[in-house]
């Protein structure tokens, strides 16, 4: 595959900068010399096969996962390392694949947990911005978690990500096991919080679903970013088109 | 504690029993109720507590199940040898002005600190479910409990969460054992049986509600009772027929009584 020139980049300084990072499990390294830069305002896409090291790099980012070389700065800080309390409140969010909701608590309190590191008062003006959002979620708030729909958790999942006021909200997955109905209106959702100010990291095996939504894209493949650029491309490009869309 | 921290505490009844002991001591020094004492026991036991999940427990966290057991088995036992050298093994009792007081209700009589026992009781089982329920730390324990990964996802520290939640099982432990040292002479070594019925108590009730919880308290309560005044069995079977209740109870219902499956 192609590496694609650094004239792809946007100007200005970069909100999250990856550079050489190395990261893995106990004995079992999965991410090898990571380089990955997103924006202010962008919606980036992270693509890649099962087991590439998608959902790897967001647990090292945010900190969940353990980074043994390379660093990442956020928003002009080092954050390499850090817990991921600390990552949270600096306003890198991740939210999980599968959603991953607190399923016996209601909606509202698992949104409300979303801002567990804030003080600050305008908690419940946000928690009205997400049901702007998802409309649907307003009379399931009292709802447990757990009851609802795989759509309407996944619509939970980046509210309770969103409430925690984000920089860069990084999405694992968010089509995973939908229909494709609900994946248009979950995608629509992301787009609008996008286009609303907030970086998005978007991670996806839909690869088609992901570049027609994204900016910029970059590709994992075991562990090294094997290709990168504009997701107009990517689309295009016939390596990505052999490999991952089978044409 | 159990369904949060996934930690089987056999340093319980320890707990309990230190609890009992600054009752005791609070009582036997400075003449203290012991009713009052209660909230002291609290705020002592949860530091303790809190001091040492943070300092020890929180390190086998992730460890398996057999690692918990040991690290808690042996802080059982430090414990315990700490109250010897403290206290002595002699038993000790809190005998107060009221404490053969009894409330008569037609052939029953009741003594008057067993019914403020039970009002205590009550309170604290209000006053977890509040903690739980309404408050936000009470949400990040139950956060943690239910997906430390997602929990950690909202910037809940989980070392804190941890210290939290075990604090506040000690502290309850402690307001128990001042409770107990009012109608039983405490000894060091006289926790175990704590640990036990607590383990058993939260097991037939079920995993993660207070609701379920009492529950179990109180019909293993009952069942002891009525284990004990059975005609032809003596007290000694108490426990025995309680846990066969116990095991028969998990055989249909292994998520307790009023437990949620995971």
């Amino acid at each position: 595959m192609s590496a694609t020139p650094a004239a792809a980049m946007p100007e200005g300084e970069p909100l999250l900068e990856v550079r050489r990072l190395d990261a893995g499990f106990l004995l079992i390294p999965v991410l090898f010399q990571v380089d990955l830069d997103i924006w202010p305002g962008e919606l980036v896409a992270l693509i890649g096969a099962n087991g590439a090291g998608k959902s790897t790099l967001l647990g090292a980012l945010t900190g969940l996962v353990r980074v043994t070389a390379g660093q990442v700065v956020f928003n002009g800080r080092p954050v390499t390392g850090l817990r991921p309390e600390q990552t949270v409140a600096a306003g890198l969010v991740h939210v999980p694949q599968g959603r991953r909701l607190f399923g016996t608590m209601t909606v509202e309190r698992n949104l409300l947990l979303g801002a567990y590191r804030r003080r600050d008062p305008r908690i419940r003006e946000d928690l009205e911005r997400i049901l702007a959002y998802f409309p649907t979620l307003q009379d399931k708030l009292h709802r447990d978690a757990g009851t609802l729909s795989g759509g309407e958790q996944q619509m939970v999942a980046i509210g309770r990500g969103l409430m925690g006021r984000p920089r860069l909200l990084m999405i694992d997955e968010p089509s995973l096991g939908l229909a494709p109905k609900v994946v248009d209106r979950v995608m629509e959702v992301v787009r609008a919080i996008n286009h609303d100010g907030t970086a998005v990291l978007l991670v996806e095996q839909d690869v088609v679903l992901a570049l027609e939504a994204a900016d910029r894209g970059y590709v994992l493949e075991n562990g090294h970013v094997v290709m990168s650029g504009r997701a107009g491309e990517l689309r295009h490009d016939p390596a990505i088109r052999k490999a991952y869309l089978g044409v | 504690m159990w369904g949060i921290l996934n930690i089987v505490n056999l340093a319980h009844g320890a707990l309990v029993i230190a609890g009992g002991y600054l009752t005791w001591l609070l009582y036997s020094r400075w003449h203290v109720d012991p009713f009052l004492s209660l909230p002291v026991d609290a705020v002592a036991l949860f530091v303790i507590g809190y001091a040492l999940q943070r300092g020890v427990i929180n390190r086998i966290i992730r460890a398996p199940l057999l690692f918990t057991f040991l690290l808690t088995f042996g802080l059982n036992l430090i414990l315990v040898s700490v109250l010897l050298l403290l206290f002595t093994p002699d038993y000790r009792s809190v005998t107060t002005s009221y404490s053969g007081s009894r409330l008569e209700l037609g052939s029953i009589a009741v003594p008057y600190i067993r019914v403020a026992s039970l009002a205590v009781a009550i309170l604290l089982a209000a006053i977890l479910w509040l903690i739980l329920n309404r408050s936000r730390t009470g949400a990040a324990i139950q956060a943690v409990g239910a997906d430390r990964d997602a929990a950690q996802l909202v910037g809940i520290d989980l070392r804190h969460a941890y210290a939290l939640t075990f604090a506040i099982g000690a502290a309850f432990a402690g307001v128990a054992g001042g409770l107990i040292s009012t109608f039983q002479a405490i000894t060091p070594t006289a926790g175990d049986p704590y640990t036990l019925q607590a383990f058993a108590v939260v097991i037939l009730g079920g995993l993660g509600r207070v609701s379920a919880t009492v529950a179990g308290g109180l019909l293993f309560g009952l069942i002891e009772i009525l284990g004990q005044s059975t005609p032809g069995l003596g007290s000694g079977y108490a426990n025995a027929i309680a846990f066969a209740v116990l095991v028969i109870v998990l055989a249909f219902r292994p998520q307790g009584l009023l437990g949620r499956l995971a």
